[in-house]
């Protein structure tokens, strides 16, 4: 018995030494945060990375390599000869293109290797940028790391404001699924250390064909957001208030078949944060409550209204109306029955309280 | 020949529900969405429904059957068959099981090679692993049911975590319900099959059962688990993936722990395949098993000198498998040849042995 467990033992001795695979110690390697985009030409692009360099007591410095290449995993092997540590995709947290790159190339092709890395998280947040990501990355945002900066920027203002879920899962599943049109946000760098969301760039085929102003985000995000939170401002005879939706939900109806009729039931839950006008009365804020339904009715219809003339549908009517329909049919609603289409918004504005003042 | 157990290596029918559960979730479980999904779309989770149904009453003819035969699957043959006929085809599980550990032990090497570690040495990593199966099958029977308990217990926190992909998913996805043809459906609940096969394992461990009737009602609950285990990662998943979108990924259950990310750890997947490891352990522990048992029950060979002979062909196959292709190949195999052997030979078996019995009862009436 002594001598099989001796056995044993060596054996499986040999086998850890053996089986051993390269080890990755965190302070010898180089995690890459962000990787940006850029067009060059019609074949090549300009990749850009950020590393974190963690300093003792101090903010991290940020730093960028570039290379020119034809695909992703080349102008990481460029990149790999720049670094003195090798580089390692595990803490990818954003991926950016820039706007001309998205409006002439489109970003598929750079998508799929994160698609297929194992060691990418799906929840990494891609956005377009407005300009060059090169230059945007060689900034200094906040004092955790560029890429931190944006991944946080982008995570408050889909939980509190009005940018809607997004994230490489979202925007994955969305490309996939017949009948809906991926989006994405759009940044910009506004100085030195200071980054801005601009608008949401919606991508056909991975092609940037449309965007959306700021402004119009609060009722993009009602629309295709299951619930959505953000603020507003309401204008009345008597002043403007802004008001801000505590909790929203949205549900689509299929109101009518020949030829279709989609009803888009719009619920805001709301309370007032600022009024610049005299006095807040009772009637004031039915005034309120109705100007902001109407708004949101407006302002709703206008941008679905866009969207179906421009072929694309990022809010899924197509895949809503696929859930409702057996045996459907992608090619006849794609030619026929989405041109056609009519929307009714009926928001159902609530005001529920107005501030600790009254 | 003899199918008695001594009461001492006998397990308590509680058991037989991770007996059964354990062998059912495997590697397998990481990717099945894909395969029920090509065939009935999202409609696949009545697909999942009836492949339970197929299941229990599966399990129903088995217990049956073995009640009649008093024995194992060994006596089952011998019943209808006779002895020589009987223990050839007996022998051919043998095979089967061998089969099935190289099945699970490679997919799971690959799972690792592409996940984690690209340059893991798959013959090295079957070694340490078979050398810990092997430990633990020369326990006996009993050492190996108690850690088919734990890999069920020890893991479950997995299951529970999952929910955190809920906020990712898009549930309309699932409509419209009956989308698809009854053909498509039967077709998915046969991929279906490939999946939660394992519980013919059951045929072979019953001697080892104190109160085999009792066990019966935890048989069919621990299937009546897995459905529901299967069900839920079925239905999670395809309101995470799109339809298109769900065909792109090999193992669905693993791309959604992507999303998971914990303050203390950057990818989930790391924790969830390494504890794979403790899922599949009492798979190719029961396998083996059932492979050794069989050549003591056949050949009257120890099981001191079975068990590592088998480990050692299976350690060869599995380390020869070097691409995905050829692991495809063999999984495929393994799958069709479990499916008929479940959904064809038992059913034979079982009007077999009614017939035997009836024929029996005849002869001593007379």
């Amino acid at each position: 018995m002594r001598r099989t467990l001796k056995l044993i033992a060596s054996v499986f001795l040999a086998s850890i030494l053996n089986g051993c695979v390269q080890k990755e110690v965190l302070d010898d390697i180089t995690l890459i945060e962000g990787i940006g985009f850029d067009y060059i030409d019609s074949k090549n692009i300009l990749g850009t990375i950020v590393i974190p360099v963690y300093l003792p007591k101090q903010a991290p410095k940020n730093i960028t390599f570039s290379a020119k290449a034809e695909i992703k995993k080349s102008m990481l092997q460029d990149i790999q000869r720049q670094t003195a540590d090798p580089l390692v995709t595990g803490s990818l947290a954003v991926v950016l293109f820039s706007k001309t790159l998205t409006e002439k190339v489109g970003i598929l092709p750079l998508v799929d290797p994160f698609q297929r890395d194992p060691g990418v998280g799906s929840g990494l947040y891609l956005a377009v940028v407005d300009g060059e990501t090169k230059e945007l990355l060689g900034g200094n945002y906040g004092i955790r790391g560029n890429a931190t900066y944006i991944s946080n920027l982008m995570n408050h203002n889909i939980k509190n404001e009005d940018l809607p879920q997004t994230n490489l899962q979202w925007f994955l599943a969305d490309f996939y699924q017949e009948g809906k049109t991926p989006f994405i946000p759009q940044i910009k760098q506004i100085g030195k250390d200071k980054l801005k969301i601009t608008g949401i760039s919606l991508l056909k085929y991975g092609k940037m064909v449309d965007f959306i102003e700021a402004e119009d985000m609060f009722f993009f995000k009602l629309l295709v957001d299951k619930y959505s939170e953000g603020l507003h401002r309401v204008k009345i005879e008597s002043g403007e208030a802004a008001v801000r939706s505590i909790r929203s939900s949205h549900n689509f109806e299929l109101t009518k078949r020949n030829p279709m009729e989609i009803t888009i039931h719009i619920k805001v839950d709301g309370i007032i944060n600022e009024f610049t006008g005299q006095e807040l009365t009772p009637k004031n804020i039915q005034e309120l409550k109705q100007q902001f339904s109407k708004d949101i009715q407006k302002e709703s219809l206008k941008l679905v209204q866009r969207f179906i003339g421009k072929q694309i549908d990022p809010i899924g009517i197509g895949h809503y109306v696929k859930t409702q329909t057996r045996n459907f049919d992608f090619n006849n609603w794609r030619e026929n029955q989405y041109k056609d289409i009519v929307v009714k918004i009926k928001p159902d504005v609530k005001i529920s309280e107005s501030g600790v003042i009254e | 020949m003899n199918a008695n157990v001594p009461d001492s290596k006998k397990i308590s029918p509680f058991l037989v529900f991770f007996l059964i559960h354990t062998m059912q979730t495997g590697v397998g479980i990481l990717g099945f969405q894909r395969f029920i999904a090509k065939t009935a779309g999202y409609d696949a989770w009545m697909s999942i429904i009836l492949s339970g149904l197929v299941v229990h009453i599966l399990l129903w003819m088995m217990f049956k059957m073995l009640k009649i035969a008093n024995g194992d699957m060994t006596s089952i043959h011998t019943l209808i068959l006779g002895k020589k006929i009987g223990k050839i085809l007996s022998s051919l599980f043998i095979l089967y099981f061998s089969l099935y550990t190289v099945t699970i032990l490679r997919s799971y090497i690959e799972v690792i090679q592409v996940w984690m570690f690209p340059e893991l040495k798959t013959f090295w990593f079957a070694l340490a692993f078979l050398i810990l199966v092997i430990y633990i099958v020369f326990g006996g029977f009993r050492t190996v049911a108690g850690i088919a308990f734990f890999s069920i217990v020890l893991p479950f926190y997995i299951a529970v975590l999952f929910i955190i992909t809920i906020q990712y998913s898009d549930f309309t996805n699932l409509l419209p319900i009956f989308d698809h043809s009854v053909k498509e459906i039967l077709l998915g609940s046969r991929d279906m099959t490939f999946t939660v096969l394992g519980f013919e394992t059951l045929l072979f461990f019953y001697p080892f059962i104190q109160n085999p009737e009792k066990s019966k009602k935890w048989a069919h609950l621990g299937a009546l688990y897995t459905t529901m285990i299967c069900i839920y990662l079925a239905i999670l998943a395809f309101g995470f993936f799109s339809e298109a979108q769900l065909q792109k990924n090999l193992w669905p259950t693993l791309t959604m722990w992507k999303i998971i990310k914990l303050p203390f750890v950057e990818r989930f997947e790391y924790i969830g395949i390494a504890n794979w490891g403790i899922v599949i352990l009492p798979n190719l522990c029961i396998c083996l098993w059932c492979a050794s048992r069989l050549a003591k029950r056949i050949f009257s060979i120890r099981q001191k000198t079975s068990i590592p002979v088998i480990a050692t062909l299976c350690l060869i196959a599995t380390s020869l498998l070097s691409t995905r292709d050829q692991i495809n190949i063999v999984t495929d195999f393994t799958a069709k040849v479990g499916f008929y052997f479940n959904t064809i030979y038992i059913p034979l078996l079982f009007a077999g042995t009614l017939i035997a019995k009836k024929v029996r009862n005849r002869e001593t009436h007379s």
